[in-house]
C-alpha cells in the first residue's frame, strides 16, 4: 500500500507542477462557464432555450472538464513510458497494482477538486444570474461524478499506455470533442433528436452529462438519473478493467 | 590436533571465502532470429566490481536488462545472491539497484522529492518508519554531495548531476548488488571523472555491474573486466590476467587484440 501512495504522491506533485493542467482542467472549464452563461443572457427568452441555463451548464462543464482529466492522465503515463521512468520501476519491487492505483488515485482527487472549483463556479455564476441551484445538489455533484471522472481517466489510461507522448495527446483531443459534442454538453441532443440522439444514446458521454444535470436539479427520476448513473457505473468499471488489462499488458510488452 | 578442531577450522576458511554474488550459466537472450546475449557464463564475486566492455551493440545492456528482471532470458540462468531472476524477481528486485542508460528520473520533482519517492518504494516500512526514512534521504544526499542541489527539479539539473542522482537513487534501498549501464555516457571529462570519485565510493562492500565502451572507465574502475562482442563474453579477468592472456599492454590494446582475433 505504501508503494502505491508513494507513486500516487509523485503523480500528483509532477501533475501540480504542469501550468498546462491548471489551464485546461480548472480555468478553461470555468472561462467557458463564464462565456456560456454570457451567451445564455442574450438569448431571447421566447427561445426557450435552457442549454446554457446555469442549472444545465454547470453539470455540462463538470464532464467537459473531465474530459481533461483524461487527457493529462495519458500524457503523464505516456511520458513516464518514453522517458524510462517506468521501466526504471519495473525493476523496483512495485507490483502491477502499484502502478495502476498510483496512475487513478490522484486523478480521482484532482477531478474532485475540479468538481469543487466548477460546484462553486456555478454557485456564484447562479446568484449573478439570479437563478435558483440547489445546496444539496451542488455538494451531491462533487460525489456523484465520481463515476464519470473515473471512466474518463481510465480511457486517459488505456491512451497513454497505448499510444507515445506525442500521440496521445492528439488521440485525446478527438475524445474531448466527441465527449463534449455526444455528450451534449454545449448543445440540446434531446432536443436534436433524430440519428444525432441514437449517436449520443450509444455512447456514453451523455449518460455522464445526464447524471451531473439531474443531481445538480435533484431530478432523482430513473429515466433521467438511475438509468444514466447506472450506465457510467458500469462503464466506468469496465474501462477501468480494460485499463488496468491495457497497462499490464504494455508493462509486459515495454520489458 | 583434534577432529572437532580442525573441522572449526575449516569452517571458519569456509567463512572467510568470498561467495559468488553473481552468477551466469548460459545465458542467452533472443529478439527473434537475433541473439543479442549467446550463451554467456560468468561470476562475480561479492565486493567486486566487474566491467562489462563493449561496443555499441555487444549485448551488455541486455545483460543488465536480464539481472534487472526487466527482460525475461531466453534461455541459461542468471543468480544473484543464490536467487534466480525469473523464478525468484521479487526477491532480486528488492537486492538490486539499477541506473539505466537513459536517465530515468521523475523531472519535474525535485532531487530530494526524486529520492524520498525512491527510498519509499525501495525501504521496507516494517523497518524503515517515515524518520528513518527521511534519515536515509539525507545521508544520500550528504554521501552523493547533492545537498546544494536538493531543492532543483531534477529536470533543470546538468547530464552530470542528472547521473549522479540517478545512481543516488540507485543506492537509496541499500542494495547488496548494483547495476550501472553507461553510467557516464554522454558527459564531458570533468563531469566523467567526478562521477568516477562518486563510483569509487559505492564500490565499498557492495558487487558492481558496470557497462561501458569507454576503456579508461573500465580500467580506472573494474577489478574484473569482462569483453563482449556480438553478444558473447569473449575475454575476462583483471585487466592484469587479460594484458598476460594477450601479451598486450593496457586495455585499449586488449580489447583490440581481442576484437581484432574474433
Amino acid at each position: 500500500m505504501i508503494r502505491t501512495l508513494q507513486f500516487a504522491k509523485r503523480n500528483l506533485i509532477e501533475l501540480s507542477r504542469d501550468v498546462l493542467g491548471y489551464i485546461f482542467c480548472i480555468a478553461f472549464p470555468i472561462l467557458m462557464l463564464i462565456v456560456m452563461s454570457v451567451v445564455n443572457d442574450s438569448i431571447p427568452k421566447e427561445a426557450a432555450m435552457t442549454t446554457f441555463r446555469i442549472d444545465n451548464l454547470s453539470g455540462g462543464i463538470l464532464i467537459f472538464g473531465q474530459t481533461f482529466v483524461m487527457l493529462f492522465t495519458a500524457i503523464l503515463v505516456a511520458t513516464d513510458r518514453s522517458t524510462s521512468f517506468l521501466l526504471r520501476l519495473f525493476s523496483s519491487p512495485m507490483k502491477s497494482r502499484d502502478y495502476t492505483n498510483g496512475y487513478i488515485l490522484p486523478m480521482i482527487l484532482i477531478s474532485i477538486i475540479q468538481a469543487i472549483v466548477i460546484v462553486i463556479s456555478s454557485g456564484v455564476t447562479a446568484m449573478i444570474s439570479s437563478v435558483e441551484l440547489k445546496p444539496e445538489g451542488l455538494l451531491l455533484v462533487i460525489l456523484l461524478s465520481i463515476p464519470s471522472a473515473i471512466m474518463f481517466l481510465s480511457i486517459g489510461l488505456i491512451f497513454g499506455s497505448l499510444l507515445n507522448e506525442k500521440s496521445a495527446p492528439g488521440v485525446c483531443s478527438v475524445i474531448v470533442s466527441a465527449g463534449t459534442f455526444l455528450g451534449g454538453v454545449f448543445f440540446d441532443a434531446e432536443g436534436v433528436g433524430g440519428p444525432i440522439l441514437k449517436v449520443c444514446n450509444s455512447l456514453p458521454f451523455l449518460y455522464c452529462t445526464r447524471v451531473a444535470r439531474s443531481t445538480i436539479q435533484m431530478d432523482f427520476r430513473w429515466e433521467t438519473f438511475g438509468k444514466s448513473l447506472l450506465i457510467v457505473s458500469l462503464t466506468a468499471i469496465a474501462m477501468v478493467t480494460l485499463a488496468i488489462m491495457t497497462f499490464r499488458g504494455r508493462m509486459k510488452a515495454d520489458q | 590436533m583434534e577432529k572437532k578442531e580442525i573441522n572449526e577450522m575449516k569452517e571458519i576458511n569456509e567463512m572467510k571465502e568470498i561467495k559468488d554474488m553473481i552468477v551466469l550459466e548460459n545465458l542467452s537472450k533472443r529478439y527473434g532470429a537475433k541473439k543479442a546475449v549467446d550463451g554467456i557464463n560468468l561470476t562475480v564475486k561479492e565486493g567486486e566490481m566487474l566491467s562489462l566492455l563493449g561496443v555499441n551493440g555487444a549485448g551488455k545492456s541486455t545483460t543488465i536488462k536480464m539481472l534487472s528482471c526487466l527482460t525475461k532470458p531466453s534461455g541459461g540462468s542468471a543468480k544473484i545472491d543464490g536467487h534466480d531472476v525469473v523464478k525468484d524477481r521479487d526477491h532480486v528486485k528488492e537486492i538490486v539497484g539499477i541506473s539505466t542508460q537513459e536517465t530515468a528520473i521523475a523531472r519535474n520533482l525535485t532531487v530530494e522529492e526524486n529520492l524520498s519517492f525512491m527510498a519509499g518504494i525501495y525501504l521496507d516500512p516494517k523497518t524503515y518508519d517515515k524518520k528513518k526514512r527521511k534519515e536515509r534521504v539525507e545521508e544520500i544526499l550528504r554521501d552523493f554531495k547533492l545537498e546544494e542541489v536538493r531543492r532543483t527539479k531534477s529536470g533543470k539539473l546538468s547530464g552530470g548531476w542528472q547521473r549522479r542522482l540517478s545512481i543516488a537513487m540507485a543506492m537509496i534501498g541499500n542494495p547488496k548488488v548494483i547495476l550501472l549501464d553507461e553510467p557516464t555516457l554522454g558527459l564531458d571529462v570533468l563531469a566523467r571523472r567526478e562521477l568516477w570519485r562518486e563510483i569509487e565510493k559505492i564500490k565499498k562492500n557492495r558487487t558492481i555491474i558496470l557497462t561501458t565502451h569507454y576503456m579508461e572507465e573500465a580500467e580506472a574502475l573494474a577489478d574484473k573486466i569482462a569483453i563482449m562482442i556480438e553478444g558473447k563474453i569473449v575475454m575476462a579477468g583483471s585487466l592484469e590476467e587479460l594484458e598476460k592472456k594477450t601479451g598486450q599492454k593496457g586495455l585499449e590494446n586488449v580489447f583490440v587484440s581481442v576484437a581484432e582475433g574474433e
